[in-house]
């Protein structure tokens, strides 16, 4: 950097990616919370346990190939071709954003003086990838082995999210291209595939002891502690405020990008490289959130638990087109995700057992897969990128955003990258006899012994103090 | 094993270098190496622990309410 201007430029960009992270730090915080509290005094600390340790998992796979992932898979492979080389083969090449530089062995993967972004931007990611295994992490509580859960949250984190992402959420995307595919704020792209991976794991894995009565019947496990619940959906309501930054591209001038002679216009824009403004998405983001808020506290009739989570759920299923919609059309559009993902929860518990012990795959899944589908309506015919326009199908441009190319892109997120993958994975793990906790340890309590040794210590300190 | 002796040298050199951590350019590899040894040898490690764990206290077959007479007081 040897201009004042590009210094000042680059240092803000890195300071912003910065400040998104840490802001969705408390997502995860939340997100650790909400399960002690959702989860039964017995289970609590190896609940905690099993969510904090996705943080290292997820991070160290992260840094091993989860970002090369990113910038290796937009072209399918094979499925339309780069704009940068035009090749439809994996980018590894020399173009300035191929997958080469992001290998763990580069020496942009480190502390580099002449790169000030691509640590934020891993790291802006990253926190992206913790968001999707704890999804799904709430989903599974006081039945999954440690271990299972591991690896599962490597590979919703670290694998299937990334591929996503390449695929739907850069600007290179072969989905932009074929499908007109558009979710700048990752209703698909984070919760719709989280969702759809934990319902896969749900399938396999089984429903707690003593969750449906021997006709069926569902019974509720309501959360132990309400207010640790509710403590940590606010936290993850602001985290969610980081999660929005990152999505954007704080400062870039759009003119020469998109090749335009002589046209200068700086703006920020979201992940596809198309212009929007912070200020307006925020506008959106609180009003589908209210909107959320509004419809889950009539539809559940003031339960606590499902009004905060229906609050999320209106953010998550309008933010697919929060870069563009008007604020009434936000708040509507969260409405109606949460009366959807209200009631299939309860009906997919009823029909097929699945017991989603914090509603994640409501949430998160079926909110986010409403919302693909209801962007694709109300953005109809908008641009999915400011490079080129094109037709559906034609790959070597941009098809604009259609409900057909959302609803497909919804059950590509959804059943292609998030249920199957995630019903074999635990599939596997089952057959290796990894995947459940015992029966006995179940009726016990996951933390038995450490009840017992924290007992006993007590016992100690008593008697030497008479 | 440093790779930056003397600032000065370093920031007016004709190309600056931007790696600047100890062993750049000779030692990344090795240390993906390392790292990917050390990632799956945790799971073994704690894979075979937590099968230890749940064993044997599957082996006590507590009952459903046996935890509360563990709960220590504030």
């Amino acid at each position: 950097m040897t201009d004042q201007l590009s210094a000042l430029t680059t240092i803000f960009t890195e300071f912003y990616y910065w400040i998104t992270v840490v802001l969705m730090f408390l997502i995860h915080v939340g997100f650790c919370m909400y399960e002690v509290g959702a989860s039964r005094y017995k289970h609590h600390q190896h609940t905690l346990m099993k969510n904090t340790m996705l943080i290292p998992l997820v991070t160290i796979t992260w840094f091993f190939f989860g970002w090369w992932i990113y910038w290796a898979f937009p072209t399918g492979p094979g499925l339309a071709p780069s704009i940068m080389n035009e090749s439809a083969a994996l980018i590894t090449d020399e173009s300035t954003f191929s997958a080469k530089w992001y290998l763990p062995n580069s020496n942009l993967m480190a502390i580099n003086l002449g790169d000030h972004i691509s640590g934020v931007f891993w790291a802006a990611f990253l926190l992206f990838s913790w968001t999707a295994a704890s999804i799904v992490s709430g989903a599974v509580i006081e039945r999954i082995t440690t271990f299972a859960f591991g690896i599962l949250a490597i590979a919703i984190g670290s694998v299937f999210w990334t591929i996503d992402a390449a695929w739907g959420w850069h600007f290179d995307g072969w989905m932009l291209k074929l499908l007109g595919y558009h979710d700048a704020y990752a209703s698909g792209v984070i919760h719709a595939i989280a969702g759809g991976f934990a319902l896969g794991i749900l399938m396999v894995l089984g429903p707690r002891i003593g969750k449906f009565s021997s006709s069926g019947e569902p019974r509720n496990i309501g959360p132990r502690n309400p207010w640790l619940v509710t403590v940590g959906l606010f936290l993850i309501y602001t985290g969610f405020w980081g999660f929005y930054a990152a999505c954007n591209i704080p400062i870039f001038n759009l003119g020469p990008e998109y090749g335009m002679e002589g046209v200068t216009y700086w703006t920020a824009t979201n992940i596809y490289v198309t212009p929007t403004t912070l200020s307006g998405i925020t506008m959106n983001f609180l009003m589908s959130l209210s909107g959320g808020l509004l419809v889950g506290y009539v539809i559940a009739k003031g339960d606590p638990f499902w009004t905060y989570s229906s609050g999320l759920a209106g953010i998550i299923c309008a933010s697919a087109g929060n870069d563009l919609y008007h604020p009434i059309q936000a708040m509507i559009i969260g409405g109606i995700g949460v009366a959807i993902a209200y009631k299939l929860h309860y009906w997919v518990e009823r029909t097929f057992k699945i017991d989603d012990a914090v509603g994640a795959v409501a949430v998160h899944g079926y909110a986010g897969f409403a919302g693909l589908i209801i962007c694709g309506f109300v953005l109809n015919g908008y641009p999915s990128s400011g490079y080129s326009v094109g037709a559906m199908w034609d790959g070597s441009t941009y098809a604009s955003i259609n409900p057909l190319g959302q609803f497909i892109g919804a059950l590509i997120m959804f059943f292609v990258l998030g249920l199957i993958p995630g019903w074999i994975i635990a599939k596997v793990l089952h057959g290796m006899g990894k995947l459940r906790i015992p029966r006995e340890v179940e009726i016990a309590g996951l933390d038995y012994n450490m009840l017992e040794a924290s007992r006993n210590d007590e016992k100690a300190v008593s008697s030497s103090t008479r | 094993m440093a790779t930056v002796t003397n600032w000065i040298d370093h920031l007016s050199a004709k190309e600056v270098a931007g790696a600047v951590y100890p062993g750049a350019g000779s030692t990344e590899t090795l240390l993906v190496i390392i790292g990917i040894v050390l990632w799956i040898g945790w799971h073994v490690i704690t894979s075979v622990s937590e099968d230890e764990e749940l064993s044997k206290l599957a082996r006590k077959r507590h009952g459903a309410n046996d935890h509360k007479s563990n709960i220590t007081e504030w």
